[in-house]
């Protein structure tokens, strides 16, 4: 409880792949190649990182929309 | 056959970037610049980063480990210099021109991002929440629990079985109610001092290996200037908080993966 603002150096691997393997710009088009396959492929890791269940479905109640706002 | 090399894309710059320090996380880094950006690349082996190969690597999770870690790290770095635009792990072209003919493609929408990124930090903000000492601590509180007690030291076995039936429905409803409030408050305040927030899928507990349960986990884009205010919320939040069953864990400032959607939608894998 300590560990106030912690250094993105300190921060679990759990961190960095909630982010690197979910996260980031994705490109599509024909120069590109693998994208598209990397999602596929992600699979077995995907539904341990992202096709979760979330706790709002889990209660049944709702929360604030997963939705990217602006200021 | 001849060994394949492909490019791997880890960010795109708007300075040319040092690419010093960076020696040791990836053979081959450079960056190319084209189209006023600098995208930071390295050569990889189209044995390891081709598909059969991608295939076989993310099944191997220390695999995986290793080089998303080496993703992130590269991104750090190069994050020190000049604003960054993080590709998402795996994004991997045939040659330079083809990742050229990428900065072509997207050149207008990744200025727009760079412009938007300047002087602001990325940063995380989990809640796990602690159900039991969540419970403990309203349960002594709450006067419809605490009446409900009472009434079953008074009632009969038959009735007592309903009003605990009811009181633990009660609690858990209370135990809802309270999550939902804590997620809520934290979000909405500290979106309050960024210029944008993101809320993200709540990760299970197999993957976060934590006792506790996720209840928030979510992303802010704050301004450089905001960054204190912020950080004094967080503060606060944890005092109020983290006293009743709440853990609540800021992380950063991370490369702004949450916040570099292209505006065709199709930018960010949600």
């Amino acid at each position: 409880m300590s560990n106030a603002v912690v250094k993105s150096k300190e921060v679990t691997l759990l961190e960095i792949l909630d982010r690197v393997l979910d996260k980031g710009v994705v490109i599509s088009g024909d120069m590109v190649i693998s994208v598209a396959d990397v999602d596929l492929i992600y699979l077995g890791l995907k539904v341990l990182l992202s096709s979760v269940e979330t706790m709002e479905k889990l209660r049944g109640s709702p929360f604030i929309s997963p939705m990217q706002e602006a200021k | 056959m001849t060994r394949q090399q492909l490019v791997y894309l880890y960010c795109v710059a708007d300075r040319e970037p040092e690419l010093k320090e960076t020696e040791g996380l990836a053979d081959n880094l450079y960056s190319i610049c084209h189209n006023g950006f600098y995208a930071v690349a390295s050569k990889v082996e189209e044995e390891e980063f081709g598909q059969e190969g991608l295939k076989r690597n993310m099944a191997d999770f220390e695999w995986v480990k290793a080089k998303a870690s080496v993703h992130e790290r590269i991104i750090e770095l190069v994050m020190a210099d000049t604003d960054v635009i993080p590709f998402k792990f795996g994004t991997l072209f045939n040659t330079n021109d083809s990742l050229k003919a990428m900065l072509d493609q997207y050149g207008e929408e990744f200025k727009a991002i760079l412009r938007k990124l300047v002087n602001k930090q990325e940063w995380g903000l989990k809640i796990y929440c602690n159900p039991e000492k969540l419970k403990t601590s309203f349960s002594n509180d709450e006067a419809e629990i605490l009446k409900i007690e009472n009434e079953i030291k008074f009632s009969s076995v038959g009735k007592s079985y309903f009003l605990k039936k009811k009181k633990d429905e009660l609690i858990e409803k209370t135990l809802n109610e309270r999550i939902n409030e804590c997620g809520q408050e934290s979000f909405e305040l500290l979106k309050e001092l960024s210029f944008e927030a993101h809320i993200n899928r709540l990760l299970p507990r197999e993957v976060t290996e934590r006792e506790d349960e996720m209840v928030l986990n979510s992303a802010f884009l704050v301004h450089k200037d905001e960054v204190g205010d912020f950080h004094n919320m967080v503060d606060t939040l944890k005092m109020h908080y983290e006293g009743i069953g709440f853990l609540i864990d800021c992380t950063g400032p991370w490369p702004p993966y949450n916040f570099c959607g292209l505006s065709s939608g199709k930018g960010q894998n949600e």
